[in-house]
């Protein structure tokens, strides 16, 4: 019994070291965190430089882009990822970091719809009709040459880089987007699988994921008419409106661990993962 | 020793309080009560209002416990009352096991399926797509079951059985057995079930998340309409679960808004179990009788 | 017409029981059955390769583990602690309903404000980052309710001639404590502690923002910045993020595997749970 007693008495002592005995930061291990949509390229990248030079890196997707550019900010986190440029807001928040950009390949954000709009016909939308389903103006598919269908538009949640590029693409700046509350999407395969799922559906979505199965591509009808699809060749030219680069950003020119890591994937075998996942290699863009 | 960990239990707990008080304190300021009853919610244009996600976490928490609370408390009198003996335990084991099922797995189990029949089934109501709050409550319905059933069955059983057997034996029916006997003798230990999956509901986050549809804003236009149930809309915990937190961090105002969340659903959640304590102190009296 | 009430209440409590009994098989039906397919020795092993699309789940399996492991350690004397001090030290029914009230409140406090309050305390404030340790405390702490009410339940529940000698022989209240109510009722704790871990197993919200990430992790060497993975957050971000066929296979023999271990937990408890109804009831 006196065992159990001592045994239980020396928690409390147990837990205080627990709580004190913190250890300082480890030098060797990356940290990287940001973008979903940078993150299959770059984890799988991460698993090859695990396996070939032994080190240890950490790859997390908490908060999209934006969580990976303020986790950067406040050193919780080595390298980020973005598929949006750093905003000059960020920049101010954060004046001690440097942001430096490394661009690694190129996406685009296509707007697909469900198989049911697609099949009646609509495969191209305008910047005008898009705000007005994004305004609340355009509420059935009718509105637009297609079925008698009401519109279920998922937007992308905030932080997210897709949201950024598109809120760009329609109004010019993200925050001169008006007032909206649609029902919201995360990740690229929850958006993929609702849209799927949901007839009279519209959502943005990473290009890559826009099978043409499940989900189809819209094209974009330019002012003069010209329907542009968000085909590799378009996105290279930067004829398709939405694309955007993908970043990894660090504090300052990479050095060390990152810099193994940013130069891996921008060496072929690096840049033929970025193709691997659908995202066009820096060499696609000339 | 035990009064050192009981204090630094109460510690963490009021730590948590404090917390949640502090760091919300600048939306208080700014906004007063109006951040309860606000009704929009602009982050970009620093708009707080909380009042939908409140409405939602409420429409899916009643929701739930409505459509689980007879089919809960109609298996328990089964099992309890009905159910023979040699049959009674395999039945409560396999539910007392599930009550245990994880919540991403429903969670799963909601987008995969749930979504798509309420929204094939509902078709004719129009809806705009199977993430509503009706879904979400009927998978929160779903994920309580187990554990008000179970419980039901505990209270019911601590009827003695002497009381029933009498009953009978005086020419009441099975039913009429259960009912004015059972029923009537376990209310409280039945009505604080409840309200433990009360509190349950109200707090769960991922499956919620995964169903509910994420839309700010979505408030009736009449108190009394069913509309929005078959909507999506946003409630307190798949708000706090998003993508916003990550956003919020590092505005001192945004940040302030989303802690407010997270104090609105501890004060309700609190509140409703001081209620359940209310209700069973008398009986918490009677049975809890001190070792001494 | 009372045998007809009769007959009819009979048939309507039956088709509850059934409907339920239906679901809970539904659930693990078809986990089991889109899960089963992603099972190998290989998948339990191998650590996550492709974003979830190949490989397997060793380290979420072992960083679920560690947070169960420390979940428990954090547990066990603040549960028993407040289990004595409910059962045993106080002496008025007034403090005792204060404690009981305590105890409602932090068991329902919700799972995601335990996420968002390590955030604010051991995320940024003790500057951890994300920490096996902040996730294993905020389990622990969230499971404290469920483990020291079973102990609890079954220091109640012991023969009060046994207390009642133990008074007699004039020892105190720690004497009594030590060689008595704990010895008898260590039943309990046990019972708790299974059924606490089995919550805390599948719980994604506290941990979210605290100790797990998607990939990258292995066995934590410190405290600071040292995450681990986990099955559930594996498979949330799965839910929403798998671009590849493969990784939805990957994801429901995650949920297989995490359903077992939460099975597992509650299986080992179920025998002391049904011992004490039976026991109740008599």
């Amino acid at each position: 019994m006196m065992n159990c007693k001592t045994w239980i008495s020396r928690w409390p002592v147990g837990l205080v070291v627990m709580f004190v005995a913190v250890t300082g930061v480890r030098g060797d291990i990356l940290k990287i965190n940001g973008s979903t949509t940078v993150n299959p390229p770059a984890a799988e990248a991460a698993e090859i430089l695990r396996e070939e030079k032994g080190m240890t890196i950490q790859v997390d997707t908490q908060g999209g882009s934006s969580g990976g550019i303020s986790m950067l900010g406040d050193g919780l986190v080595q390298l980020g990822m973005a598929s949006k440029p750093v905003s000059d807001e960020s920049r101010a928040r954060y004046p001690a970091v440097q942001f430096k950009q490394i661009h690694v390949g190129e996406d685009a954000v296509a707007l697909v719809v469900s198989r049911d709009v697609w099949e009646a016909g609509v495969e191209s939308i305008s910047r005008e009709q898009m705000q007005g389903i994004y305004e609340g103006r355009i509420k059935n598919w009718k509105q637009l040459g297609g079925p008698d269908k009401r519109i279920a538009f998922f937007n992308k949640e905030p932080g997210r880089g897709t949201w950024e590029v598109f809120a760009k693409w329609l109004y010019g700046s993200s925050k001169k987007a008006p007032q909206a509350s649609f029902p919201e999407v995360g990740g690229n395969e929850e958006a993929r699988n609702k849209v799927a799922s949901t007839r009279g559906a519209i959502s943005q979505l990473s290009s890559s994921w826009a099978d043409g199965k499940r989900v189809f591509a819209l094209s974009i009808k330019l002012a003069d008419g010209r329907l542009i699809l968000p085909s590799n060749k378009n996105i290279a030219s930067h004829q398709y409106p939405m694309s955007r680069p993908l970043f990894l950003l660090s504090n300052g020119e990479p050095k060390g661990e990152v810099k193994t890591f940013v130069d891996f994937l921008l060496s072929e075998r690096g840049q033929a993962l970025v193709r691997k996942h659908g995202y066009l290699s820096l060499d696609q863009l000339q | 020793m035990s009064f050192f960990f009981t204090a630094l239990a109460a510690f963490f707990l009021l730590l948590m309080l404090f917390l949640f008080v502090w760091q919300s304190l600048p939306v208080w300021r700014q906004s007063g009560l109006a951040y309860v009853t606000g009704e929009s919610w602009y982050f970009r244009q620093q708009e707080f209002g909380a009042l939908a996600m409140i409405y939602g976490t409420l429409v899916v928490s009643l929701l739930a416990l409505l459509l689980a609370a007879p089919v809960g408390i109609g298996a328990a009198l089964f099992t309890a009352e009905i159910l023979p003996r040699r049959w009674r335990l395999p039945v409560k084991a396999a539910v007392e096991l599930l009550a245990g099922v994880p919540s991403v797995v429903y969670g799963l189990l909601g987008i995969l399926f749930l979504r798509n029949w309420v929204y094939d089934g509902l078709q004719y109501l129009d809806l705009l797509s199977g993430d509503t709050l009706l879904t979400a409550g009927i998978l929160l319905a779903l994920m309580i079951l187990p554990t008000v059933m179970t419980l039901s069955d505990d209270a019911l059983r601590t009827v003695p059985a002497a009381q029933g057997r009498a009953a009978r034996g005086l020419g009441l029916t099975r039913a009429e057995t259960a009912i004015w006997v059972s029923l009537a003798q376990s209310w409280r230990g039945m009505v604080s079930a409840l309200l433990l999956a009360l509190g349950r509901v109200l707090g769960e986050t991922i499956a919620v998340f995964l169903v509910v549809g994420r839309r700010d804003n979505a408030l009736p236009e009449s108190w009394l309409s069913l509309r929005p149930l078959v909507e999506a809309g946003q409630t307190l915990t798949s708000k706090l679960g998003g993508s916003e937190i990550n956003i919020a961090y590092g505005d001192p105002l945004h940040w302030a808004a989303m802690v407010g969340l997270a104090l609105l659903l501890l004060i309700v959640v609190a509140g409703i179990t001081w209620l359940g304590n209310i209700l069973m102190r008398r009986k918490e009296g009677e049975s809890y009788a001190s070792l001494h | 017409m009372r045998r007809c009430i009769d007959r009819l209440f009979v048939l309507a409590t039956a088709a509850c029981l059934l409907f339920a009994l239906g679901v809970i098989s539904f659930i693990v039906g078809v986990i089991v059955w889109r899960g089963f397919g992603a099972l190998s020795w290989q998948f339990l092993t191998d650590q996550i390769r492709s974003a979830g699309a190949a490989g397997g789940i060793f380290y979420n399996i072992v960083g679920t583990l560690i947070l169960l492991a420390t979940a428990l350690i954090v547990c066990v004397p603040l549960a028993t602690g407040l289990a004595l001090m409910h059962g045993v030290y106080l002496k008025k029914q007034r403090s005792r309903e204060r404690l009981w009230l305590f105890l409602s409140v932090l068991n329902g406090v919700p799972s995601i404000l335990f996420g968002l309050f390590g955030l604010m305390v051991f995320v940024k404030f003790f500057a951890w980052g994300k920490s096996w340790l902040a996730g294993g405390v905020l389990l622990g702490l969230m499971i404290l309710p469920t483990v020291a009410v079973a102990l609890l339940e079954r220091i109640k529940t012991l023969p009060r001639p046994y207390i009642e000698a133990a008074a007699g022989l004039g020892l105190s209240d720690s004497q009594r404590v030590w060689s008595v109510v704990l010895p008898q009722s260590v039943g309990g704790l046990v019972t708790g502690l299974l059924l606490g871990l089995a919550r805390a197993a599948g719980e994604t919200a506290p941990i979210m923002f605290t100790a797990t990430i998607f990939a990258g992790a292995n066995i934590p060497t410190g405290i600071k910045e040292s995450p681990v993975l986990s099955l559930p957050y594996h498979i949330f971000v799965l839910a929403q993020d798998s671009f590849d066929p493969a990784a939805a296979e990957n994801l429901w023999g995650s949920a297989l595997v995490l359903l077992g271990l939460v099975l597992l937990l509650s299986l080992l408890a179920l025998p002391a749970r049904l011992n004490f109804h039976e026991e109740a009831e008599k």
